[in-house]
């Protein structure tokens, strides 16, 4: 019996030499030999956990990914949604130093901020003053055209009433037939109160809606060819002698952020030439009037062919009908 | 041991393997759970020395595998870790939980100790902070899965107590 255990206890020792001196050999093989060897047993023995390790590394990424893809996905969510309202400042930026390339001299570039205090809504304040040049009554403008005028200047600061403001006047022409009129703004509901109004038209002279409307420059202040706005309609008023047409303006007031303002030796030279020519406004406004007809052409006739193939079409599936003769009273 | 003995121990080793290469990487801690080393020292109490070395063997030769640079350290440190237990077992042991929980602790910090000595890639000083810091650290996290395997399986699938 003693025998028989020292004998089992000497295979179990001859079994851990084996199994320590193979082992001491793959740490001493060459890397080649160690890499064939652990090769062989990858692609045989350990492939099943292999597999089952990758997937739960891969698991292990997902679970440490998703926070990060979160946050990226609500920062890529918020830059989009800023990208319209970057695009829409983009493309103002580029016109307004396109206008100041064209006009070369006698500005100021100055940023609007808008105070929005309550019954104030009509006026400004501009980044630029005295020290940079601006001074009183300077006209203040757009790429788009009339924003309104300096009234106080301060050494780094001014304010300036905006054209909604019910003392702004611009004397005004149409372009191509030269109809004059004042524009103010347009005492309507809250709807229409950022509109409008060229008043004092003569009766004999009418205009349609899409006329551009500029600054006729009488009366020295606004010089000619500054865009004021676009006709929408007449409207009736109590002024029997003169129509009074309701015109869109060319600048949106809140979305004003960066004007010019004029300096006055600088309306000597004439502004007119910088904004787009009155030929080009007129053609563009027809061609979208001819577009606008031909797209409305188009859809009639649409609407006209879909009205008929459903008659058809209610006809050949209307189940045949049959005339009962009436009783006989 | 008799066949159906022999059996779950198979059964809860495999279990245990698959752990060791699906919770372990899914946790990504810094102080693993060593799932071999608790399978190893789970069967090799109950099987011969010789068998517990060739078993550590064996189950550190697939682990080397997937490290080809120290392609032996895993093998070496588990055949002997295998042998002790089973030797130690046969020994001295008493069925406790608290020193099975030494024995795990143990067990896993001599692995882990050979394996370095052995395997020698990397610097002396970070091998003594991996030897004296993070490997107690491990082997206390797979000394107390170690006991909640051993009593799972003991509740599961050792026919003794079932």
């Amino acid at each position: 019996m003693a025998r028989a255990v020292r004998a089992s206890s000497r295979a179990d020792t001859v079994v851990l030499v084996a199994c320590v001196v193979t082992s001491g050999l793959f740490t001493i093989l060459p890397s080649v030999a160690r890499d064939q060897v652990a090769g062989v047993l990858r692609r045989t023995v350990v492939q099943p956990v292999l597999a089952l390790q990758r997937t739960a590394e891969r698991g292990r990424n997902a679970i440490v990914e998703r926070e990060t893809l979160t946050r990226r996905l609500d920062s890529l969510t918020l830059g989009t949604a800023r990208l319209t309202d970057l695009e829409l400042e983009n493309e103002r930026l580029r016109r307004m130093v396109g206008l100041g390339a064209a006009m070369r001299t006698g500005f100021v570039v100055a940023e609007v901020v808008h105070t929005q205090s309550l019954g104030d809504e009509h006026t400004v304040t501009l980044t630029a003053g005295a020290n940079s040049g601006v001074t009183p009554r300077s006209i203040v403008v757009a790429p788009d055209g009339v924003v309104g005028m300096v009234t106080t200047v301060d050494p780094t600061s001014s304010l300036a009433i905006l054209w909604t403001h019910p003392d702004f006047r611009v004397s005004a022409q149409s372009v191509g037939s030269n109809v004059l009129g004042i524009v103010r703004p347009h005492a309507g509901a809250e709807g229409e109160r950022y509109l409008l109004e060229l008043t004092g038209v003569a009766f004999r002279d009418s205009l349609n809606p899409g006329t551009l409307i500029v600054s006729s420059g009488l009366g020295g202040r606004y010089p000619t060819g500054i865009p004021v706005g676009t006709v929408i309609g007449e409207i009736k008023s109590s002024e029997g002698w003169a129509r009074t047409y309701v015109v869109r303006p060319a600048v949106k007031p809140q979305d004003v952020t960066t004007v010019m303002i004029v300096q006055p030796e600088r309306l000597g030279v004439g502004v007119a030439s910088l904004w787009p020519k009155p030929v080009d406004t007129v053609r563009r406004v027809v061609s979208d009037s001819a577009l606008a007809a031909d797209r409305a052409r188009r859809a009639a006739a649409v609407a006209k062919a879909d009205s008929l193939v459903n008659a058809r079409l209610q006809v050949r599936d209307t189940p045949p009908t049959t005339i009962i003769p009436r009783r006989p009273p | 041991m008799n066949w159906r003995r022999g059996l779950a121990l198979t059964v809860a080793f495999l279990i245990l393997v698959v752990l060791h290469y699906t919770i372990r990487p899914l946790l990504g801690w810094r102080t693993p759970i060593d799932f071999l080393v608790i399978g190893v020292l789970l069967l090799s109490v109950r099987i011969r020395p010789g068998g517990a070395a060739f078993l550590g063997f064996l189950t550190g030769l697939v682990s080397d595998s997937l490290t080809p640079a120290t392609l032996g350290a895993g093998a070496l440190a588990m055949s002997v870790v295998g042998f002790t237990a089973s030797w130690l077992r046969a020994v001295i042991f008493a069925d406790n939980v608290v020193l099975h929980a030494f024995f795990f602790f143990v067990g896993k910090w001599a692995f882990d100790l050979i394996y370095i000595i052995v395997a020698r890639g990397a610097p002396p000083m970070e091998l003594l902070v991996q030897g004296a810091i993070w490997s107690p650290l491990s082997a206390a996290l797979t000394a107390a899965a170690g006991v909640f395997v051993m009593l799972a399986y003991r509740m599961g699938l050792d026919p003794q107590h079932a």
